[in-house]
């Protein structure tokens, strides 16, 4: 029954991508559309009983073996999956939110020339993505791994035709083969250290070996290249670069892949190991300290940005930096929990940018917006609630998760409160740019152009958006903290740390008293809405000049406008230095040196040589003459002795 | 029988096409005939017993006895694969051929013929001096095939390949003689037999620079270093490539090349173990280097033949250095690795020929948006794209993991350089699939008013592709009949033995283990 059920679960999108796959040259768009849904909601539902078995069972924990994959030695790594919390509620977001992406994506792509293409790359991406999360060992997670690489490469590229789209994925896929690079290097290490790739065996001896102190220890050094994955698919500094660019791929795909699921595949991945991760308590520092800095720039650069898409994909790499950030401080659930609810939230709000760029033909700069409010109600009111889950007001669910990852960052021992100052500064800019958007595309007056008429978008693409709202909404109150479920009537259980707690590892914290909490909560919630009302005082109220403000400021404006020039710095002081040293390499070594040797050695042979003249004239009977005669004085040589 | 069926067939078959009276009925006729040799090797696989390192299906037959030169032919584990790699290419070769090939057809597939005779010989030859002559012959047809067949500078390209190769053999053939001679001395009688020599112990002194053992080691290895090839001595593989016709390319990337590596394997690491441990940091090294530099040169080629041909320098310094990591995972990854590379490369290097043949351009600037054009072709090139870059589920992924993974654990300064490869592999493969496939449609390529996949073609690329996904996901299938082999390798290196396989006895055991496997 249970593996009848992870069959279907990986099959019935594999099943789509073929059939999907095979009738790529038709355009029924609809006709793809429900093959590639139903494919996912198949999934879905098996993934529901699934769950609902794992709940039945004492330990939580389902296994079982397809086959068996690699087998070398002492190395073993069979295609074998593993269902628990954690990876049970990693399989309903993706079958899930995926399944309303799906339906929004019939009616964003209905008028592409291609749509059988584009679902039956989806459902690949829906199977590599299981994979990732439902692997048993490292090395089935690494098929996924690479195969949702893949998977996005394509999608980014879907409109292959616009080079720039195409290098769009062809850039996300080699920063994410550095970061892969990295995670071998990790897998290698870890297997070297611990003799097995499997999570339990890991986890399990991991418990067995002292912390780690040093910087150079082998656990400490293996979590460190790990990082170095992570970094790459879950677009923290320095490997982010690719994730903005992904948006040239179609919107649903973005709220897809690049908000909801495959970039959160390496905080997920973390906390998967997070026993052996508390091993190296350096190794979280500078997980935490990256992921902070991440949070601040992705906050910092959303801020100057005109592209509603682009805003949308800094705030992710934003967002991102908080889960990375709560893994470092030791707050796996919390980091688990704002995954989850940012999976809802933040493909809420792309599909609804889908929405406007859909009915506003194109148009992604949300100068040419405005008003659009009256004109796409659903859209607006859907986009609100998720506005309101970003920044953090409570009680809808961003609130709750930001907020345990910020109170983490303050309390736990292996945190500073630099680290915590740094995150409430990185939500206030939050609040202030998804302000900015809110009030430049939906509030204010219209500067839409009069060519274009913004229309509200079709039922297959509001009923996504009404579903993701009520997550966005509600889904915070899964995790309710201890201190406000106090004062609450009823006292609700804090479900998602119940059901996760005995996968994960537990991090000592200081004592913070429950005044202290409330307070931590309060400033941040003091904050975000100091910082949306200043924000909407400049982008609605116009009572400061933003022009004039600028430019008191430019350069930090120019600074965040450009991205901070990491782009053109990687280009002019990595790729290009590469490019010209391999020319240089070619041209020097090969056909200077190498080539100039074997010049000189044949003309010696040439000029020696009795014969010189038929050597060259590619007379093929002449060398097997001369093999002939090698082979016989070999003889005669040997009969001498 | 079986195996000599393999080596001498191809040679009678060769006379025959030689004299075939009608150009028309030559091509059909090489095809059943490569079919037939195909379906012999599928008898030997069947055959064959995977629960042993000894030799099986032995012949033995004395040659020149004056001087212990034998007719030993046997094949294990380690040869098993590449012998049936260069039967499963060679129809498919001829197939290709048919639209690649129009001048002097008969002495073309009588070429063909006579070099997968010499391929499959020096695969199965276990007499040194066999082996040898094998190794040589092979050269005199490839040499042939670039020469006549070949582009605008095809004597060039050609006479440098034979010179190249040509040069390391002699190495070889001194040192095969050294060995011979110095066994006669222990032993008291000349023997060519690779099982006897094995068993011989040469002088090795460790920290010095050259003793008897490691002479005679260099000796071999810089033969196969050339034919891999190696970094420093690659330069005639992008030539002989881009200036060899399309079956030409096939065989020598996808089955020649593995010569050197297999040569490795059966030879120069078993026959002088403890040289090669020694010195096993020098070819790790040339390896890496070989796997950066060929793949930091393939970025800048211009010309797509070039580019496949510098990846494979770059691949095959894979496959080194999972042989040089001296353990179980890295063995096996080198010799799964050879499989894939004659797989993906071969493939590769028919896909070229496939648009050569219509465009007579190999400049990746002539192309962009073929995507649009062809779509077919496209997704069949991209699929073998993926398997060279070691996408995970295809055949790449399984031997790079392997060869990376062994060569971590035996030197993690090694295996963490190679694995920068696995970058660089994804540049300058996607960066040209960017360029030919993607983007807008080249203007120039809209005049050849393009048709996308012929039957013919599909009967060439499926199967390929077919193993490429089969060896990605069940790489046990293919493993298990070489792992008694590896490990007798990589557990028994310096006193390394290999027996005959009893055909006779236990058979009866045989049949119920092989009825247990099912």
């Amino acid at each position: 029954m249970i593996t009848t059920l992870f069959y279907i679960l990986f099959l019935s999108p594999i099943l789509g991508f073929a059939i999907n796959g095979i009738n790529f040259r038709k355009s029924n768009g609809t006709i793809a559309g429900i093959i590639g849904t139903s494919a996912v909601l198949v999934s879905f539902v098996a993934g529901l009983l699934l769950f609902k078995e794992m709940l039945s069972v004492e330990n939580k924990v389902l296994t079982v073996q397809f086959f068996n994959w690699l087998s070398v030695g002492s190395f073993n790594a069979p295609a074998s999956f593993l269902m628990d919390p954690i990876s049970g509620i990693m399989t309903l977001i993706i079958t899930g939110v995926g399944s309303l992406i799906h339906i929004f994506s019939a009616g964003y792509m209905s008028h592409d020339p291609r749509p059988f293409k584009y679902f039956s790359y989806l459902n690949l991406f829906i199977f590599n993505m299981l994979l990732l999360v439902l692997g048993d060992n490292l090395l089935v997670t690494f098929v996924g791994w690479e195969g949702v690489g893949l998977c996005s490469y394509l999608l980014i590229g879907f409109w292959f035709s616009d080079e720039k789209k195409a290098a769009a994925g062809m850039k996300a896929f080699i920063t994410n083969r550095v970061g892969d690079a990295g995670l071998l290097i990790g897998i290698f290490i870890l297997f070297s250290q611990l003799g097995t790739v499997n999570y339990s065996e890991l986890n399990q001896y991991a418990t067995s070996l002292s912390l780690e102190s040093g910087w150079f220890g082998p656990i400490t050094l293996a979590m460190i290249f790990l990082f170095i994955g992570v970094a790459g698919k879950s677009a923290q500094i320095p490997l982010y670069v690719w994730l903005p660019d992904a948006m040239a791929g179609p919107t649903p795909v973005s709220a897809l892949i690049h908000a909801a699921t495959m970039v959160t595949a390496g905080v997920y991945l973390l906390i998967r190991l997070s026993p052996v991760l508390v091993l190296a308590p350096n190794a979280m520092m500078i997980i935490a300290v990256v992921g902070a800095m991440t949070a601040l720039l992705g906050a910092l650069i959303g801020i100057t940005q005109w592209d509603i898409k682009k805003i949308l994909a800094y705030s992710t790499v934003s967002q991102l930096g908080y889960m990375i950030l709560g893994v470092g401080v030791g707050a796996f659930i919390p980091a688990f929990f704002h995954l989850m609810t940012h999976a809802f939230f933040k493909a809420l709000m792309f599909l609804g940018s889908g929405s406007v760029i859909h009915s506003m033909h194109e148009e992604q700069d949300i100068r040419k917006m405005g008003g659009l409010a009256k004109l796409m109600p659903i859209t607006h009111l859907t986009f609100f609630i998720g506005w309101l889950a970003i920044i953090g007001l409570p009680p809808f669910s961003g609130f709750f998760s930001k907020d345990e990852i910020l109170f983490y960052a303050y309390a736990s021992k292996s945190s500073s409160v630099l680290l915590w100052l740094v995150g409430v500064i990185g939500a206030g800019c939050t609040a202030y740019y998804m302000t900015r958007l809110m009030c430049l595309t939906f509030w204010g007056e219209s500067r839409v152009s009069d060519d274009v008429h913004p229309h509200e978008s079709p039922i297959s693409m509001t009923l996504p958006l009404i579903v993701l709202a009520l997550l966005a909404a509600f889904a915070g109150l899964l995790g309710i903290p201890h201190v406000i479920s106090e004062v609450l009537p009823g006292h609700p259980p804090n479900v998602l740390e119940h059901l996760l707690k005995p996968y994960i590892a537990k991090i000592s914290k200081h004592e913070v008293s429950v005044s202290g909490e409330w307070l931590l909560m309060l400033i941040s919630v003091l904050v975000a809405i100091s910082m949306a009302v200043l924000s909407y005082m400049i982008y609605v109220k116009k009572s400061f000049d933003i022009e004039a403000m600028t430019k008191k400021v430019s350069f930090a404006h120019k600074l965040s406008y450009n991205k901070f020039f990491v782009d053109e710095f990687y280009f002019a002081r990595i790729i290009n230095p590469i490019v010209l040293a391999s020319k240089a390499l070619w041209l020097h070594i090969d056909v200077m040196f190498i080539d100039k040797i074997t010049y000189y050695v044949t003309d010696v042979i040439r000029t020696g040589g009795t014969h010189n003249k038929s050597l060259q004239n590619g007379n093929f009977q002449s060398y097997a003459f001369y093999m002939a005669v090698g082979i016989a004085s070999f003889l005669i040589m040997v009969f001498a002795f | 029988m079986l195996l000599s069926a393999l080596i001498f067939l191809p040679l009678i078959f060769a006379v025959v096409i030689a004299f075939c009276p009608k150009d028309k009925i030559v091509q059909p006729l090489a095809l059943i005939f490569s079919g037939l040799l195909f379906v012999l090797s599928m008898l030997m696989l069947f055959n064959f017993d995977p629960n042993t390192a000894a030799i099986q299906f032995t012949e033995k037959a004395d040659w020149i006895p004056q001087l212990g030169i034998k007719y030993f032919v046997g094949i294990d584990g380690i040869s098993l694969w590449l012998v049936i790699l260069s039967n499963f290419l060679l129809p498919l070769v001829i197939i290709g051929s048919a639209k690649s090939v129009t001048t002097k057809i008969r002495s073309f597939y009588s070429a063909l013929f006579i070099l997968q005779s010499s391929m499959v010989g020096s695969f199965l030859a276990l007499d040194l001096i066999l082996f040898y002559i094998f190794f040589e012959s092979s050269l005199i047809p490839m040499a042939m095939m670039i020469g006549i067949w070949g582009g605008d500078k095809k004597i060039y390209a050609s006479f440098k390949f034979f010179i190249y190769t040509m040069l390391g053999s002699v190495f070889m053939l001194a040192s095969i003689i050294c060995l011979m001679l110095l066994n006669k001395t222990v032993t008291g009688t000349l023997s060519s037999d690779v099982l006897e020599l094995y068993k011989m112990d040469i002088a090795f002194i460790d920290g010095r620079l050259f003793s008897t053992q490691t002479l005679l080691f260099l000796g071999f290895a810089i033969a196969f270093a050339i034919k891999v090839p190696m970094f420093p001595v690659h330069t005639w593989l992008p030539d002989a490539h881009v200036q060899a016709p399309t079956p030409g390319s096939v065989i020598l990337a996808g089955v020649m090349l593995k010569m050197g590596t297999y040569g490795f394997m059966r030879f120069a690491i078993p026959l002088f173990p403890e040289a090669s441990t020694h010195l096993s940091w020098v070819f790790s090294f040339l390896a890496v280097i070989g796997i950066i530099y060929g793949a930091l040169v393939a970025m800048v080629q211009t010309d797509i033949k070039k580019l496949v041909a510098y990846s494979s320098v770059s691949h095959m310094g894979y496959i080194i250095l999972g042989l040089f990591a001296f353990n179980e995972i890295g063995m096996t990854g080198g010799l799964y690795q050879m499989l894939n590379h004659g797989l993906s490369t071969g493939a590769l290097f028919f896909l070229v020929g496939m648009i050569y043949d219509r465009t007579h351009t190999r400049e990746i600037s002539a192309y962009g948006g073929l995507a649009k054009i062809l779509p077919l072709y496209s997704i069949f090139f991209l699929v073998v794209t993926f398997s060279s870059i070691a996408v995970p589920l295809t055949n790449g992924f399984v031997g790079e993991f392997y060869i990376l993974m062994g060569t971590f654990l035996s030197n993690p300064v090694w295996g963490a350089l190679a694995v920068t490869g696995v970058i660089l592999g994804a540049t300058y493969m996607l960066w040209m699939v960017k360029k030919v496939f993607f983007g807008e449609e080249n203007l120039g390529l809209l005049e050849h008013k393009l048709l996308d996949l012929k039957k013919s073609e599909y009967m060439v690329l499926v199967p390929i592709v077919i193993m490429i996904f089969w060896m990605g996901l069940f790489p046990g299938h293919f493993l298990q009949y070489s792992q008694k082999s590896i490990s007798n390798l990589t557990e028994n290196l310096t006193n390394y033995e290999l027996t005959l396989y009893n055909q006779n006895n236990d058979s009866n055991e045989l049949i119920s283990q092989k009825q247990n496997n099912f």
